[in-house]
């Protein structure tokens, strides 16, 4: 059993409760939202996708209590920080884009993005804040149209009947 | 007797492609900044060689997407190319607003000479999925696709480097096997359009697939590809696309359709299809909804889940349906109709992401027309085929793995066969197995065969349904007169249907007032004839009709003679024109009440101040490059496009009703006035052309004598 812990983290929902789309919202959103692009190496959450199945999962940072990512980075206290809540905060300005910190995430596939370029000063790694200085937070969550993720401290929330009937849908 | 033959299971070995040629792009640099990423690529697959266009010297002009691909075609591609030779080429194009966010920008085009139409002549495909957003994200706005391959193979863009490799390994695979195929080798990010064995075997009605079973159906495209020995085109972006303005882009994806905003819950069902169609299915099945492009802020496909396999007792299958899947299952009774379907109020409009994600607005009461909008007209009873849960789900799933346009294969294939055998028409045909479309059996004897080209049926009915009653003799196999159709509109009527349900173009009808969904009023049916009859294929994948019903109050019971009824078609295909250039979906647009929409996405995405009507112009001349190829390579005129499409409305509609083939000229004669385009002919004047920005295809058609 995997003991460790994490923080306050972007979850996908059962199917039960809302099946993902597939439109890629979150992803479009989230790059939008911090570098003002679109485009698949900016995003701070994935989307898995299922071509034929249909049948897609939603991959966001967990923000592990133990930061391997953090642990991994060179430029640890200055391209990574942790933040008050222990919180893995990469800032891009001293970021090389080394790749370590991707290297060392302990999920497949890794929940952090690589800007990779011939120019170095484009390079930089990418991870998910939960928009923390958004006043309505993640927007992943906020422009998903079918509200399939939402924010956990559990890995996997449970199913919830009485959630899954509220108006809101327990937003 | 031929053996029935055995359907193909799907296969997973995989070995090292060998590379055939590999290119080293230089990309454009992008003098567009937003939306556009600035660079066309142009592939010769005859002898492998790649070059790059500047999408600069096309837009803002011809927008992208169709309007763009139709400028590149018409300069590009002269008469006497046919669908299946190495000269004609397939232009894929984006539009500005794909990857960047804005809702149904991720739809894309495909243009070029279609196969599956009769004659075969300029046509194009939409699709959806994310292959659109990633060729952005490559670099490219589109490409141009030319020549033939020597021998099978695929095409791999990974950002600046473009590959062909020897699809030996591919060929055969079906559609979904050659989706994983590609990822397994190349990556699970790839995004990646295949054919299936239709597109092979040069089967007419062959469609080409991307994710979510997205296709491009319409056309045969599948089959120039086939032609073209190319069988996938895979692509891997690491760029990005830079929209204008972030904030209004935030706010079109809340606003734009209003989107619902709640969940999404997969739902176990126990009653599939509608009205007449209803089957009870034991144990039930699960539903869910799922997008179908890039960044859309709406989930119209409906997917199936865990549904009975083509393929294996044991294993079962998710597919998409959409609107003509349903009558898989079972086509006892054709489509209802309600009059809000196709003419809204401002209080009440019901757009069809709405109806297809069963997420109707609640309707406002205090609408007077509330009545007469939801007035359900009841479709015609036909008897096709009875309700058969599995067999449809095995029809639909041989559709999607041999890559042939389900459309085709379930609004016309199937229902001549029903109709022919019931007529009599079928008794001195030996299809190996006899002919029954209630039988399973049958149905896999038949897709299977007509796929493969087996035997002298298969040769014959690949060619498509238009080609296929030609061959057989038109008048008795086509024309001859369906006798089990009867009104619900007023009840107990018989009414004659011919037992091909062939409109023009080689197409079939599609809320034509008779055949597949019939049963709207007279006033739509004439303006679906009417977009059809200036078009090279049916237009109501990208052109439902839409009008205010205070337009259909006005038009009245004549409407041969409305002007206001004309102006309404006009404006329909104007918008089609940009839901596939800007590009936004049909699903979403035209939104009557929100007539600056496309012009606001336009503007969101470039940068670019365009008003409505400047964008309007923009549409206009998109269809005018479409009149004008169709007029040069085609020789279209009046008569040949009045010729083709009026046989189609000769049989009456659910009322009973028609129009005379004079009160049709009439109407087409205010057509052609309210466009500009000479009423002997049907070819635009000079002044037209020119109005619109194209005083060189003006000359052109002056050297031609088509200059009225």
């Amino acid at each position: 059993m995997n003991a460790r812990s994490y923080g306050p983290h972007i979850v996908q929902y059962p199917k039960e409760y809302s099946l993902c789309a597939g439109c890629t919202s979150c992803e479009i959103a989230c790059s939008l939202t911090h570098d003002g692009v679109v485009g698949p190496r900016y995003n701070r959450i994935f989307l898995v996708r299922g071509t034929s199945s249909m049948i897609h999962e939603v991959a966001a940072c967990m923000h592990c209590s133990d930061h391997p990512c953090y642990e991994a980075c060179p430029e640890q206290g200055q391209a990574m920080t942790l933040d008050a809540n222990n919180m893995v905060r990469i800032a891009e300005e001293f970021c090389t884009g080394c790749g370590r910190c991707m290297k060392a995430c302990v999920f497949e596939p890794a929940r952090i993005n690589l800007v990779k370029s011939k120019v170095a000063s484009k390079r930089s790694a990418k991870k998910c804040d939960l928009c923390a200085w958004r006043a309505e937070g993640p927007a992943c969550i906020q422009y998903c149209p079918v509200r399939c993720i939402g924010l956990s401290s559990n890995p996997v929330p449970e199913y919830s009947p009485a959630v899954a009937q509220a108006p809101d849908g327990g937003q | 007797m031929e053996k029935p033959a055995t359907v193909t299971a799907p296969q997973t070995a995989t070995t090292a492609p060998e590379i055939l040629a590999k290119v080293k792009v230089e990309r454009l640099e992008n003098s567009l900044r937003y939306g556009y990423v600035g660079t066309i690529l142009r592939i010769n697959l005859s002898d492998f060689s790649v070059s790059t266009v500047a999408t600069a010297s096309y837009v803002p002009k011809y927008i992208g997407g169709r309007a763009l691909a139709n400028r590149i075609f018409y300069d590009e591609v002269g008469p006497e190319v046919g669908a299946l030779t190495p000269e004609n080429k397939i232009i894929f194009m984006t539009g500005p607003t794909t990857a960047t966010g804005i809702p149904t920008g991720g739809r894309s085009v495909f243009t070029g000479i279609a196969a599956n139409n009769y004659p075969e002549q300029y046509a194009w495909s939409g699709i959806g999925g994310w292959f659109g957003a990633e060729v952005k994200f490559a670099g490219y706005d589109g490409f141009i696709l030319e020549g033939a391959a020597p021998e099978p193979a695929y095409i791999f863009i990974d950002d600046d480097k473009v590959s062909f490799f020897s699809a030996a390994g591919l060929w055969g695979r079906l559609v979904h096997d050659t989706q994983a195929t590609l990822e397994a080798m190349h990556g699970r990010e790839i995004k990646s359009i295949v054919i299936g064995p239709a597109g092979e075997n040069l089967m007419r009605n062959a469609s080409i697939t991307t994710s979510n079973d997205n296709v491009a159906a319409k056309s045969g495209f599948g089959a120039v590809f086939g032609a073209k020995n190319l069988k996938a085109i895979s692509v891997r972006g690491s760029g990005v696309v830079v929209p204008a303005d972030i904030k209004r882009l935030f706010e079109l994806r809340l606003q734009m359709c209003s989107p619902a905003m709640r969940p999404n819950p997969v739902v176990h069902e126990f009653v599939h299809g509608m009205d007449g169609n209803q089957i009870a299915v034991l144990g039930g099945w699960y539903r869910g909804q799922v997008a179908c492009s890039h960044g859309c802020n709406q989930h119209c496909c409906r997917l199936m889940m865990d549904m009975p396999s083509a393929f294996s007792d044991s294993e079962t299958v998710n597919q998409v349906e959409k609107c003509v899947g349903i009558f898989a299952y079972g086509f006892a009774e054709d489509c209802a109709w309600l009059p809000i379907m196709s003419w809204e109020t401002e209080q009440n409009t019901l757009p069809p992401c709405k109806m297809l994600s069963g997420e109707p607005p609640a309707p406002d009461l205090s609408d007077p027309h509330l009545p007469a909008l939801f007035a359900k007209v009841p479709g015609d009873i036909v008897n096709y085929w009875k309700p058969d849960f599995h067999k449809g789900s095995v029809m639909m799933h041989l559709c999607n793995e041999y890559g042939i346009d389900k459309w085709d294969v379930i609004v016309w294939y199937f229902t001549w066969l029903s109709m022919a055998k019931k007529e009599g028409l079928l008794e001195d045909m030996d299809f190996g197995m006899e002919v029954d479309v209630e039988n399973e059996v049958f149905v896999r004897y038949f897709l299977d065969m007509i796929c493969y080209r087996r035997g002298k049926w298969g040769q014959l009915f690949g060619e498509g349904m238009a080609r296929a009653t030609r061959e057989l003799g038109y008048e008795k196999y086509s024309r001859s007169i369906y006798h089990g159709r009867y009104s619900q509109a007023v009840p107990g009527l018989q009414l004659d249907l011919p037992v091909s349900l062939e409109t023009a173009w080689g197409m079939s009808y599609h809320w034509a007032g008779r055949g597949y969904e019939g049963s709207n009023n007279k006033p739509t049916w004439l303006a679906v004839t009417l977009m059809q009859m200036t078009s090279t294929r049916d237009t109501q994948t990208v052109a439902h009709f839409h009008g205010d019903y205070n337009d259909l109050l006005a038009i009245g019971d004549d409407p041969c003679h409305s002007r206001i009824l004309v102006d309404d078609v006009i404006m329909n295909e104007n918008k089609a024109e940009l839901k596939d250039s800007v590009s936004t979906c049909e699903w979403q647009s035209p939104d009557l009440y929100w007539t600056s929409m496309e012009a606001e996405m336009f503007t969101c995405a470039t940068g670019i101040e365009i008003t409505e009507e400047e964008l309007e112009e923009a549409a206009v001349r998109s269809k005018l490059l479409m009149r004008a190829i169709t007029m040069r390579n085609h020789a279209r005129t009046r008569q040949l496009e009045v010729d083709s499409i009026y046989p189609s409305i000769i049989y009456p509609d659910c009322h009973g009703e028609t129009v005379t083939e004079v009160e049709f000229n009439d109407l087409v004669d205010l057509y052609y006035e309210a466009r500009g385009w000479d009423q002997a002919t049907g070819w635009p004047t000079r002044e037209t052309w020119e109005r619109y920005g194209l005083a060189d295809v003006a000359h052109d058609m002056q050297e031609l004598g088509m200059l009225p």
